[in-house]
């Protein structure tokens, strides 16, 4: 613990603390570009800049050096404060004059910092320099001239996304950033380097132009594209979404977001359905809500408790909780959420929770990938698990080998490798302190995975104390908080299709297999006109996440609230209150009145839902059926197939239709050309 | 007393005041008439919006914005995009007159001169919709009155 | 006239009907026009004290502009309060208008040239300039609002106020004449100051009281600064808030022709009527009516000038006039008069 003193403050920072660090602690503020904290040290801006006894009388670069015993840190003397005027005369002297067309402005550092730190006027009357433009793929939009060389996009390709796509080219003022070959960034997490450019060098594309900062209604959301349920914020204007932000959350996405996070948004206002619909004669006519409501009333007076409902990927605990409601007064408990035909035992939620929590994946020293395809399934789970081998962890690989962004030593696509694991991987594991299993998706849909997966908690030995190494990652945002709600059945979905419901609520439920569907009264519930909307015979338009209340629950278990941004597109209506003015077209009663009422009621319910936070479940292995473990093998498949449409808002959106085409089959579509 | 008595009684003040009325009646007018003469306006004088554009045609609004920041009365309504060619432009620009206060706030903010308040004050409607001004009467406007507006302009820049 | 419709082979009393009816229609419809014109001097006067231009726009400097409202207030819609009583509410302004040309009948325009010539003008003048006052009050009440409600307060309270006085004033005048019949009154004036002029307001015994009658006969037609009635500042538009269209024009006509009737009668009971000012003969070649125009329009440029020159009174302000200094002087006055007449005429 270093002693130093800043501004005359005295104060003892951490070992290997920066000066730079040094002085927030003090609360001083130091301005800079290069400098992140999630980024490597580049020191190259020159922003920093403080006055540091005992050293060389000249300004130093607080950012890259180390804090040690007793020095005496200025940053308000008049040495320092010329030195940042010039730094920002330097960066300004090439920097264009453009504020008025660029979307960085009232968020810009080099704005903020020039008028807190700059002289007022430059000295500089000579030609500036100018950049050509860079192709850097849909979703980032370069204007190079605005570039400072601050290198923090080229940082975070190579260390946190692992795509070396981005880099520099020549020296001194020559220097440009490009992405050498002109060609998308191949990552996921593109989009973060639109956040970490200081200046409107790398600005968001879908983005252009749309909206200023100071116009945009900032609500705090979560996401619902994956399962980590990443900390979001809405910018909307009017009755649009017009952005997503990351929140830092360092228990969950830290402050990046992938891609589809940033960028469904254009989804929202695209194929929504916003009046209800009833099938006349095999084609879907536009209804009133009553005309909707009486079609599905009569066939629930008839149905006799042959009711179930079926969740969607998106779908909130208080929708789940409401149709959980109406199903039971209909007299019935067919409920399930897992609409793909998961089948896996959820007698214990803590068997398929993700146990060492995302933050937790850092410390591992041995991770082995069980069907999962990670870099999909959980970008942001990806990201802990490059930083977990940054730290000397080692990764093994069961499934389909794919480019997880890090080395994995992949040992083949065989299901019953599980069972009978290379000795590389027990070596490793034997040694490991932190032994860690991520068990994903598509490995338990096979017969026996799970099984086979929870006898590795005592072979490798992933449980002691103060550490939990067993892992499920679930792809659905929905997934966790529809298990604590009982949206589950022993045999999954094929239990409901061999009951054969004659009413049945799919509530945005859009990857169902239909087929198995034929003789049920099908009412669809949901925000978008895709696969589940055209099978319906009743069609109710509802709330996306960003037009309404909602609790969700990652796939850690981590309960979390998110808020309404806007209002839903014509007739549409929050769901909670359609499924209650359903009950009453129906005459049973639900037993909640208002949003609020129905939150208590499923509070009481399930008192983990009122909590923000880990929900905390109890873990032990569940007794499975042995037979099936004797059928363990097989190949695994991802259940991803393409990670920017992996549903209905997704599909929807034209950016990801973009990113999909470009960047998952940009070498199709040149071969096709070819 | 017997003074102020005699005054009131006698209507002294009012006479005076009535001489006084009568020689204004005879004075010359101090209004002008006003459709057929008009008072001589300041190059500052802030009437009716237009946009402006280049002397090659290109509409000088880039969209960013600040004319909407800046308006105290929020009478400013933008929307934008990038325009085939790439370059950032409006889509919609639209001035609701009935709420706009005139304080020239607009045009200060403007950095490429494109929103001026020009010298035009007669555009009276007859309902309130066609005073809610979209870029194509504003364009319009600008087209219309460029010559008085850059002649303004100029008179005023010395003093900028 | 009534002999000369009689020669067309008409009975006497065919003739007299139909030769009234042609004299109203020709006093009513040149009035009417009047009154239009009298409004446009109205606002042009006001307009020129205040260095403005007033109405120059409808026709050659704006002559046409009464018309112009004239035909708009034409064209409004009638608009009946749902709370007013519809049958009071349609009335009243008939009445103002009605009554304030009735009083009309009794003013001679020339010599001879009378509607109707009784002997009791005066009286009847009185008469029916009280029952003016119905009107307002009737529409104060009938629109069921409150402004209106205490415009027709104030305007009874001021009509029976100053017409005490006026009543005290015309008895002055009518002791000095020696009749109620206004022919006689006008050419009782003849010449009677030092043989020279016709007026009784050059009497140095009558001229206090002339003045006393103007600034009443402004209290009486409710005209600026004793304009209480619609006093906008306090009472929107007095007893007219409700009204709109056709019957706001009314009131409008009536009120106007109000002013003129009192002008008229200044011009009468003080300066002489038809007579020329100097009695000369030559003079005499113009005709009476001429003349009485003439003062007529004077005393209307007076009115103007009143209204744009002094502000309105408080009420208390005026009813302190009416009932502390008005009357009393009057009151006196009439003594005074009665007295000198005994002292010189008929002791």
């Amino acid at each position: 613990m270093p002693n130093v003193t800043v501004d005359g403050i005295p104060i003892a920072v951490p070992d290997g603390a920066t000066v730079l660090q040094a002085c927030e602690l003090a609360g001083k503020e130091i301005p800079r570009f290069c400098y992140h904290e999630r980024l490597s040290i580049a020191g190259n801006c020159r922003m920093c800049l403080v006055e540091v006894k005992p050293g060389p009388p000249k300004p130093q670069a607080s950012c890259a050096l180390p804090a040690t015993e007793g020095q005496e840190i200025r940053t308000d003397t008049p040495m320092v404060k010329h030195a940042r005027e010039g730094v920002m005369e330097f960066l300004l002297i090439n920097h264009p004059l453009d504020c008025p067309i660029c979307d960085q402005g009232g968020e810009c550092d080099l704005q903020d910092q020039s008028i807190a730190y700059g002289r007022g006027h430059s000295r500089y009357d000579a030609n500036k320099r100018a950049v050509t433009e860079k192709y850097m793929g849909p979703i980032v939009k370069t204007v190079m001239t605005r570039c400072i060389q601050c290198t923090r996009c080229i940082r975070f390709a190579e260390e946190v996304a692992g795509v070396e796509d981005i880099g520099a080219l020549y020296r001194g003022e020559d220097m440009q950033i490009t992405t050498y070959l002109e060609h998308a960034i191949q990552s996921e997490l593109a989009g973060n380097v639109v956040d970490l450019c200081p200046v409107g060098a790398l600005t968001s594309k879908p983005y252009a132009f749309e909206a200023r900062p100071w116009e945009l209604k900032k609500t705090l959301a979560i996401d619902v594209m994956d399962g980590v349920g990443s900390n979001i914020r809405l910018d909307s204007r009017g009755r649009q979404v017009l952005r997503v932000l990351p929140r830092i959350n360092e228990d969950v996405n830290e402050e990046w977001a992938h891609d589809k996070t940033r960028h469904h948004v254009d989804g929202l206002v695209r194929r929504r359905l916003d009046k209800p619909f009833v099938r006349q004669g095999g084609k879907l006519v536009a209804a009133s809500w009553d005309e909707a409501f009486a079609a599905i009333a009569k066939v629930a007076r008839s149905a006799k408790g042959s009711v179930a409902a079926i969740a969607g990927d998106q779908v909130d605990c208080e929708t789940m909780f409401a149709a959980k409601s109406l199903v039971k007064a209909l007299g019935s408990d067919m409920l399930e959420g897992r609409q793909t035909g998961l089948a896996y035992d959820v007698s214990n939620l803590g068997a398929v929770n993700f146990n060492s929590t995302i933050a937790g994946v850092e410390d591992a020293d041995a991770i082995l990938l069980i069907g999962s395809n990670l870099r999909w399934e959980a970008p942001l789970i990806n990201t802990r698990v490059r930083k977990a081998i940054k730290r000397g962890a080692r990764v093994f690989g069961i499934g389909p080998e794919v480019d997880l962004t890090y080395a994995v030593e992949w040992f083949g696509n065989d299901a019953s490798l599980i069972a009978k694991l290379p000795k590389a991987a027990t070596d490793a594991f034997k040694d490991a302190k932190r032994p860690m299993v991520i068990v994903g998706g598509g490995a338990l849909k096979l017969d026996g995975v799970q099984g086979a997966a929870m006898g590795l908690i005592k072979t490798l030995k992933l449980v002691s104390e103060g550490w939990n190494g067993f892992n499920v990652v679930h792809t659905s945002a929905s997934r966790m908080g529809g298990l604590m709600l009982g949206f589950a059945q022993t045999g999954g979905i094929a239990d409901i299709v061999a009951a054969k419901p004659r009413l049945a609520f799919f509530l945005g439920a859009d990857e169902v297999d239909y087929s198995g569907f034929e003789g049920s009264f099908k009412v669809y519930i949901g925000h978008h006109g895709d696969a589940g909307a055209h099978a319906a015979d009743v069609v109710l338009p509802g709330a996306s996440y960003a037009e309404k209340h909602g609790t969700w629950v990652n796939t850690e278990g981590r309960v979390q609230y998110s808020d309404k941004a806007v209002f839903a597109p014509g007739d549409a209506r929050e769901d909670w209150s359609i499924l209650r003015a359903l009950a009453d077209a129906c005459g049973v009663d639900v037993g909640f009145d208002s949003f609020d009422g129905l939150r208590a009621a499923m509070i009481t319910a399930v008192p983990a839902l009122g909590r923000e936070g880990l929900a905390g479940y109890d873990f032990s292995a569940p007794k499975l059926d042995a037979k099936a473990q004797m059928k363990l093998g097989g190949e695994i498949a991802y259940p991803i197939a393409d990670f920017y449409l992996t549903n209905a808002i997704c599909r929807a959106s034209p950016t990801m239709q973009r990113c999909s085409s470009e960047i998952l089959h940009g070498d199709e579509m040149l071969e096709a050309a070819e | 007393m017997i003074a102020h008595l005699f005054k009131s009684f006698f209507l002294v003040e009012f006479v005076k005041a009535h001489w006084l009325t009568l020689k204004y009646f005879f004075k010359p007018k101090a209004t002008i008439n006003y459709p057929y003469e008009k008072n001589p306006l300041s190059p500052r004088f802030r009437g009716e919006h237009a946009l402006r554009r280049y002397p090659n045609g290109e509409e000088r609004c880039i969209a960013c914005k600040l004319c909407e920041a800046v308006c105290p009365a929020q009478a400013i309504t933008i929307e934008a995009e990038p325009r085939d060619d790439g370059s950032r432009r409006t889509t919609r620009y639209d001035i609701d007159m009935t709420k706009c206060i005139y304080c020239g706030f607009c045009q200060e903010a403007c950095p490429v001169d494109a929103i001026v308040e020009g010298p035009n004050f007669e555009y009276s409607t007859e309902t309130r919709e066609e005073l809610i001004y979209d870029k194509g009467k504003l364009l319009e406007n600008g087209d219309k009155w460029e010559r008085a507006i850059a002649a303004n302009l100029a008179a005023d820049a010395p003093y900028r | 006239m009534t002999a000369w419709f009689a020669s067309w082979g008409l009975t006497y009393e065919a003739a007299w009907l139909v030769a009234t009816i042609v004299g109203i229609l020709a006093i009513a419809l040149p009035l009417m026009l009047a009154v239009a014109m009298i409004i446009y001097a109205d606002r042009k006067i006001w307009a020129a004290i205040a260095l403005r231009r007033g109405p120059n726009v409808v026709g050659p400097f704006g002559l046409l502009q009464s018309f112009a409202d004239g035909l708009k207030v034409f064209l409004q819609e009638t608009i009946i309060p749902s709370g007013a009583n519809r049958g009071l509410f349609l009335i009243a302004p008939i009445i103002t208008f009605t009554v304030a040309l009735m009083a009309w009948a009794v003013i001679p325009f020339q010599a001879g040239v009378v509607l109707a010539n009784i002997n009791v003008g005066l009286l009847y003048i009185l008469a029916i300039s009280s029952l003016g006052v119905y009107g307002v009050v009737i529409s104060g009440w009938a629109s069921n609002s409150k402004y209106p409600f205490f415009s027709a307060l104030r305007a009874a309270a001021q009509m029976i106020s100053y017409e005490v006085s006026i009543g005290f004033i015309l008895i002055s005048v009518v002791l000095y004449a020696g009749s109620f019949n206004l022919s006689v009154i006008t050419l009782a004036q003849k010449g009677n100051i030092l043989g020279i002029f016709s007026a009784n307001g050059l009497n140095p015994l009558l001229f206090p009281i002339s003045v006393m009658f103007l600034i009443s006969s402004m209290a009486e037609t409710a005209r600026a600064p004793f304009d209480l009635t619609e006093a906008e500042s306090e009472l929107v538009a007095g007893y007219q808030t409700e009204y709109s269209s056709m019957s706001f024009a009314l009131f409008w006509l009536g009120e106007y022709a109000n002013v003129i009737l009192m002008c008229a009668l200044n011009a009468i009971l003080f300066w002489g009527g038809w007579l020329p000012p100097v009695d000369w003969a030559p003079l005499y070649a113009v005709p009476g009516i001429i003349w009485l125009f003439a003062k007529i329009l004077l005393f209307f440029f007076i009115f103007s000038w009143v209204k744009a020159t002094v502000p309105r009174y408080r009420y208390d302000q005026l009813m302190r006039l009416g009932w502390k200094v008005f009357l009393p002087i009057s009151l006196f006055w009439v003594c005074l008069v009665s007295g000198w007449l005994m002292l010189t005429r008929y002791s």
